[in-house]
């Protein structure tokens, strides 16, 4: 499988400037957001991003992405269309390979010393299909994610077969077409923002897209992808974090800053504050 | 064949072979031992059905089978451990101290009805429980259970109903849902048992329609409506615009509040969609939270119900469907849909029906598994499916809770044969309404003990279903018509009777005569008929038959409002096949505007606010409906309509002059009134102080020391013939009742209802008794006189009904007693329903049942406090104001009102009457009987039975060394009631001159009115006054009722054993004779036990 190009999105309204926001990453360099994840992007073997955002914010994006301003290729996306219209705006750099694809307003934190960008790659080759890195999640906070029904690949840890795909379903929905046995009660695979997907994902958005005026979710797609080739999900080591939500940056940087290389220094920052800290709300 | 074969065998020819075919033939030590291995077989087995099976033997076997038996013997105990663990359904419990009693002490008659009560009540509690669990365990359904915080809720508004429009207005979804008429539901097929039971035998014919009220509607629409709409309050706003009905709720625990409010089919749909999921009942969350997570800061819902005035008791599952109608608009607001608005897809419609079941569970009511059919578009064959791997019926029944749908297409029915439906049929609501829960038990109950008769009519009316199929295809609307007749002549009334009554019967004959062939057949809606019904005609008189029948069953519901329980007036529907099922529209801008009917009951609270307190929404709202009432359009009808709410014409003051009337009318004793009144709010009576001090001695009566009915001389039978034949004797049954238990308080006369077919036709009680008191003229050679003592809530439609029938065609002297003594019903005092509800021993009932119960209760207490305790109780029709005063009145009548003088003007050779209650159906007078009372030379003669489980209510004691009969009013011990061997049936007979001197009255006396009321003043002093509690129905709205309960007085015959220097004796008598009827639900038991044979071969119909 050929692997070297990945599809980064950022051109919601919402999340145009999240890629710009500041973090300290785990080597303890302050860089932005889009730079941590050029970076991990990079340790995965992608030699190729296309950065698909609004027309006016290149010059910013490249220079948040500092050291790795190289690696983009900017896609810009006049309309915010959509996510589905977003990604498809990438058919021709992605052309006739695989590809990752990343959201803008993720970080992925790894367990282990292999990103998590790195570890998808890695099984995508080895699997040869499009592979969806996904999460357990509970069943409350389905409404903020695209989930996918299946089953357990026989003999494999965490790794599943993607049957159905739903954006944002409900729970009504999510107990009746996603159950994944095996997993805890009232928990379903929800995306973890991280894919590796085959060009046949560009086919089905091009097919969905020709007669919708309404934006046109990845889930979508992806779920007429499932029912022509094979797609596979996988939990990694790591974990996600949006940026985009309330304290997502502050739950990112916590992340970041435990597992760095000033995680003594960090925890007794933290140690401090909540001393100082009276008690209770008030 | 050993019993266990029927339940265990894989061939079905065993497996469906009837329970009693096997019983017959097995001994008595046999069928003990079938009883004792079914016991056991039905602890240990794990399928649910053939544990309920196996429990319905059991049943069977104790209530019909072993009683019949010789060995069996008569008098026993039922240990009163039992009783209590009955009253707190631990039914397990009880059943082991039944067993144990049984070990050590042998199988008794009381000990048989307890056993087979409670196994019959845990069957009934084990398919209760699995339907409830099989809808929690539905996929798309168990999230709801486990949610326990507003945090974990998952369900967001959709967006775009956030969005107010320029002028303030929020969308306004309005979901329209029609409702469901069932061509063939295959003998209750539906019912949920059923469907999980024998999923192959379940099959249903269901057809989506609209309808129009004839005759006011312009052209029938989809009946239910549901409107849903964010609000700028942080409330949940709930309203019924049918029941002029709202409340704002802020509290959790006010949502799970079932009875506080007629709002409670619109909570359960809140709680079943998920809005509010049933997780959070209790948890002590905040419902602002709750909302603030799903709407948004300071943001609520409102949700508002109309089902454009369809009267209950339709038998169109207005309710469910109203249900269902709610429930899908709160799961399309909240994304549970693909789409806002259009149909549902097949998986949502299955998502709705499965949470209409859960929603019917919350709000403690049941329906079948069809009956959301109106969420479904057209025409549908609506089957049972087995159960497959994965689903949570898996390995516990044989079938899923939730059927198949297939929506017929138009191979199947085609258009031509659709019109045709509707040019040929009319669907009516007869106006009755009357509870089809015991039908519905007893459908189930016969099928599990595969009834050979019941079994046979159920496969052919499934064979039925198939030529329906056929009929509709073909468009065959006569066939189709034969067909729907042939199944409600057939098979329906095979399995049960009393899906059919005089009303209905009429109807039909009455169409039949007016339309002989063109009259095409006649189909019975939903459980029962004389609610919702079908007649089908010749599509040329369609127009003219709906006219025919709404002059029609007007008549014959006047002609027979005192006997069947009407709850409206009769109405014919225009019907219209509905295709879409329920859909839903998203109203926007300055078309989001609630109906009319809204708006008139909301306005006049709106405009009596002060305009500073008006939300920005409810402004713009207001301003868009002054518009559109300026612009002439249906708004415009809101101003004159706003007027009359705001200033509403009372009808308190017409009803208080209609029972000053009435009072005045029957000769009502206020002083007497006014003294119980006292008594009762000063203490001196209640409830607790009609109990006998505790330190009474009561003991039990040993058998030995009564003779029995079975056991009497020749002499006595010689004896009692003779007065027969000589004409000395008369039969007096007391018909002043309105069977407030029969009709659950319809006020309907109890003497009149047409109860049974008997004899080729439905009869009732009267016509029963004179057709005893003929069969025994004839036999002995002189029709004994014969005289209904009634009341001035029986009288007139008594002696109107004996007029129209030449009383019943009797030839003897036939006369009513018209009883003078009434008492004005009272506001019930606190300490009263207190000391009813938690002193005496209750029912304790099934979980969400009790729920209700216990907030219904609470409701009542705010009533009877705001309404005045032991005030008149005048808030109802003027009859309805009124009781009579207990039965014991009704022989003093007979002197008082000059009946008797009369009788023995006519019969100066009078000198023994028989007393019984109007529902004593087997009381008649036995020769043998007859001179046993005459030998024993008593002045009174008490008839009692051995007592049985359900014989609750006092019986004969010895008390302080006398013996005498005991109301279990006056039980200073609960216990008691169970310990007392003999019950009373009341039939009593009486030596007349010796009545006469307890008064202290001669024959030639009864001429003194003066004399005589002194007398009856005087021996009614001495007797007891007991106060109790009576429920009264309160109808209202369109077919809605509400249920009261009211103190009465009241003096009791039984109570002339009190008396010292009354020479009482007492006989036992069998339970064929001393049965009384108070319960339609026991009719299928007193059909299967023989009891209507036995009393039927008592009787002369005369025709």
């Amino acid at each position: 499988m050929k692997l070297d190009c990945a599809v980064i999105t950022a051109a919601g309204r919402d999340q145009r400037d999240l890629p710009l926001q500041s973090l300290v990453d785990r080597d303890g360099q302050s860089r932005s957001a889009l730079a941590i994840l050029l970076r991990e992007v990079q340790e995965a073997g992608i030699r190729r991003v296309g950065l698909i955002g609004h027309p006016g914010a290149e010059q910013r994006y490249l220079e948040a992405a500092a050291e790795f301003q190289d690696l983009i290729e900017f896609i810009p996306q006049a309309e915010a269309n959509g996510y589905g219209q977003a990604l498809y705006l990438a058919r021709d750099f992605v052309g006739s390979s695989h590809f990752l694809h990343l959201v803008g307003d993720h970080l992925y934190v790894s367990d282990t010393s292999q990103g998590c960008a790195r570890q998808l790659v890695d099984l995508a080759k080895t699997e040869d299909c499009s592979v969806s890195a996904v999460q357990s999640t509970r069943e409350h906070q389905l409404g903020l994610y695209g989930a996918v029904g299946g089953q357990k690949v026989t003999g494999r840890e965490r790794l599943y077969k993607v049957e159905v795909v739903r954006e944002k379903p409900t729970p009504t929905l999510a107990e009746q077409e996603l159950v994944v046995p095996g997993l805890r009660v009232a928990h379903y695979l929800c995306f973890f923002g991280m894919h590796v997907l085959s060009p046949g994902i560009m086919e089905c958005l091009e097919r969905e897209l020709a007669d919708r005026e309404q934006p046109l979710s990845l889930s979508t797609a992806l779920n007429h992808l499932v029912q022509q080739e094979q797609v596979l999900a996988a939990e990694l080591a790591g974990s996600r974090h949006n940026i985009g939500m309330d304290y997502g940056l502050f739950y990112a940087q916590l992340a970041l800053g435990l597992r760095g290389v000033h995680r003594e220094e960090f925890l007794g920052g933290i140690v401090n504050l909540l001393a100082a800290v009276p008690g209770g709300r008030g | 064949m050993r019993l266990l074969e029927l339940l265990t065998s894989d061939d079905p020819d065993i497996r469906n072979q009837d329970l009693a075919s096997v019983c017959t033939t097995s001994s008595w030590d046999e069928l003990l031992q079938a009883c004792a291995a079914l016991d056991q077989f039905r602890r240990v087995e794990d399928n649910l059905y053939l544990r309920v099976r196996c429990l319905f033997f059991l049943h069977a076997i104790y209530r019909y089978h072993l009683p019949e038996r010789e060995e069996l013997k008569r008098e026993g105990r039922i240990p009163y451990a039992s009783v209590l663990h009955l009253h707190k359904r631990r039914f397990e419990e009880a059943i082991e101290e039944c067993l144990a009693t049984q070990a050590e002490q042998g199988l008794s008659d009381p000990l048989a009805s307890a056993l087979a009560e409670l196994y019959h009540q845990l069957a009934f509690q084990q398919l209760a429980d699995q339907v409830r669990r099989s809808v929690r365990a539905s996929r798309g359904n168990q999230w709801m259970f486990r949610l326990g915080h507003p945090l974990d809720q998952g369900l967001s508004l959709r967006p775009e109903l956030l969005q107010a429009s320029g002028k303030g207005l929020y969308p306004l979804l309005r979901e329209r849902t029609p409702v469901r008429m069932d061509l063939s539901h295959s003998g209750w097929s539906d019912i949920f048992f059923l469907g999980m039971d024998y999923p192959e035998g379940a099959r249903v014919i269901n057809v989506s329609i609209d309808l129009a009220l004839r005759g006011r509607d312009r052209e029938p629409t989809a009946p239910v409506e549901a409107y849903l709409r964010v609000i700028d309050e942080p409330v949940l706003r709930l309203a019924s615009v049918d029941l002029g009905v709202q409340a704002d709720l802020s509290e959790l625990r006010d949502v799970f509040d079932f009875a506080k409010d007629y709002l409670g089919l619109l909570k359960a749909a809140v709680i079943a969609s998920g809005i509010v999921p049933p997780g959070l009942e209790g948890s002590g969350s905040s419902l602002q939270e709750l909302l603030q997570r799903m709407v948004g800061p300071g943001k609520g819902l409102e949700l508002v119900s109309r089902v454009n005035h369809i009267p209950k008791g339709s038998r169109l599952a207005v309710s469910t469907n109203l249900l269902a109608s709610l429930i899908a608009l709160c799961m399309r607001a909240t994304r549970q849909t693909e789409s806002l608005d259009g149909m549902l897809t097949e998986a949502e419609r299955r998502i709705v029906a499965s949470r209409a079941i859960l929603g019917e569970w919350l709000g403690g009511s049941g329906g079948g598994w069809q009956d959301s059919g109106g969420v479904w578009p057209g025409i549908k064959l609506i089957e049972g499916c087995e159960a497959g791997e994965g689903d949570p019926e898996f390995g516990i029944s044989k079938g899923r809770l939730l059927p198949r749908h297939r929506i017929l297409d138009r191979d199947d029915v085609p258009d031509s044969s659709r019109q045709k439906l509707q040019e040929s049929l009319i669907l009516v609501h007869g106006g009755m309404a009357q509870n089809v829960g015991p039908i519905l038990e007893m459908v189930t109950e016969k099928y599990l003990l595969r009834d050979a008769k019941a079994w046979e009519a159920r496969q052919e009316a499934l064979t039925l279903i198939d030529e329906i199929l056929v009929a509709l295809q073909e468009g065959d609307i006569r066939r189709l018509g034969e067909i729907t007749t042939r199944n409600f002549e057939g098979p329906l009334q095979e399995i049960i009777p009393w899906a059919s009554n005089r009303y209905t019967e009429r109807l039909i004959a009455e169409m039949r005569e007016a339309f002989a062939e063109e009259f095409w057949g006649f189909w019975m809606l939903g459980g029962m008929s004389g609610g919702g019904m079908g007649f089908m005609v010749a599509p040329g008189r369609r127009e003219e038959a709906c006219d025919f029948l709404q002059q029609h069953m007007q008549q014959a519901k006047e002609d027979l409002q005192h006997a069947l329980p009407f709850a409206m007036d009769p109405v014919v529907y225009d019907f219209r096949i509905n295709e879409k099922g329920s859909f839903c529209e998203c109203l926007t801008g300055d078309t989001a505007l609630m109906p009319v009917s809204y708006y008139a009951q909301m306005l006049p609270d709106w405009v009596r606010s002060d305009p500073r307190d008006l939300s920005a929404a409810r402004r713009a709202e207001l301003l868009r409906l002054a518009e559109k009432s300026r612009q002439g359009t249906e708004f415009a009808s809101l101003v004159p309509t706003l007027f009359t709410q705001l200033l509403p014409q009372s009808d308190v003051s017409e009803r208080a002059s209609g029972l000053e009337n009435l009072l005045k009318e029957i000769g009502f004793d206020s002083l007497q009134q006014e003294e119980v009144r006292q008594k009762l709010q000063s203490g001196k009576l209640g409830l607790a102080r009609n109990r006998l001090p505790p330190t009474t001695r009561i003991e039990d009566v040993e058998p030995a020391g009564l003779p029995r009915s079975d056991a009497l001389s020749p002499e006595a039978a010689r004896r009692g013939a003779a007065a027969l034949a000589a004409g000395e004797v008369a039969v007096i049954t007391l018909a002043a009742g309105t069977g407030s238990r029969w009709t659950q308080g319809a006020g309907v006369v109890k003497g009149l209802h047409p109860f049974c077919r008997l004899g080729s036709r439905h009869r009732s009680f009267l016509e029963l008794h004179v057709a005893k008191s003929r069969k025994t003229g004839l036999e002995h050679g002189c029709m004994p006189a014969h005289v209904f003592t009634t009341s001035y809530l029986t009288h007139d439609p008594i002696a109107e009904t004996l007029k129209r029938t030449g009383n019943f065609g009797y030839a003897g002297p036939l006369h009513l007693s018209k009883g003078s003594v009434v008492g004005v019903r009272m506001i019930p005092m606190l300490r009263d329903l207190l000391f009813q509800w938690e002193e005496l021993p209750q029912q304790l009932l099934n979980e969400q049942a009790q729920k209700m119960q216990e907030s219904l209760r609470s409701a009542l207490l705010g009533w009877a406090r705001s309404a005045g305790e032991g005030g008149d109780y005048r808030d109802n029709l003027p009859a309805q104001c009124l009781h009579p005063v207990g039965h014991w009145f009704e022989l003093p009548g007979l002197l008082r009102n000059g009946v008797l003088q009369t009788l023995l003007e006519e019969r100066p050779q009078l000198q023994w009457l028989m007393l019984h209650n109007v529902d004593t159906t087997g009381a008649s007078l036995d020769p043998a009987l007859l001179g046993q009372h005459i030998l024993s030379g008593n002045s009174l003669t008490f008839e009692v039975i051995p007592r049985r489980l359900a014989d609750s209510g006092g019986g004969l004691a010895r008390v302080e060394g006398r013996l005498q009969l005991l109301e279990g009013m006056a039980l200073p011990r609960e216990e008691l009631d169970v310990e007392l061997r003999y019950y009373n049936s009341m039939t009593t007979w009486i030596h007349l001159d010796s009545l006469l001197s307890l008064f202290g009255l001669t024959r030639s006396e009864l001429g003194d009115s003066e004399k005589v009321a002194g007398a009856i003043r005087s021996l009614g002093a001495q007797l007891p006054t007991y106060i109790t509690l009576k429920d009264v129905k309160k109808r209202w709205g369109h077919g809605q009722e509400d249920v009261f309960p009211v103190s009465q007085y009241e003096k009791l015959w039984s109570d002339m054993t009190r008396l010292p220097e009354a020479n009482c004796g007492f006989i036992e008598v069998n339970r064929l004779r001393g049965q009384q009827l108070k319960d339609p639900a026991q009719l299928d038991s007193w059909v299967r036990d023989g009891s209507a044979a036995w009393v039927e071969a008592l009787c002369e119909f005369g025709e």
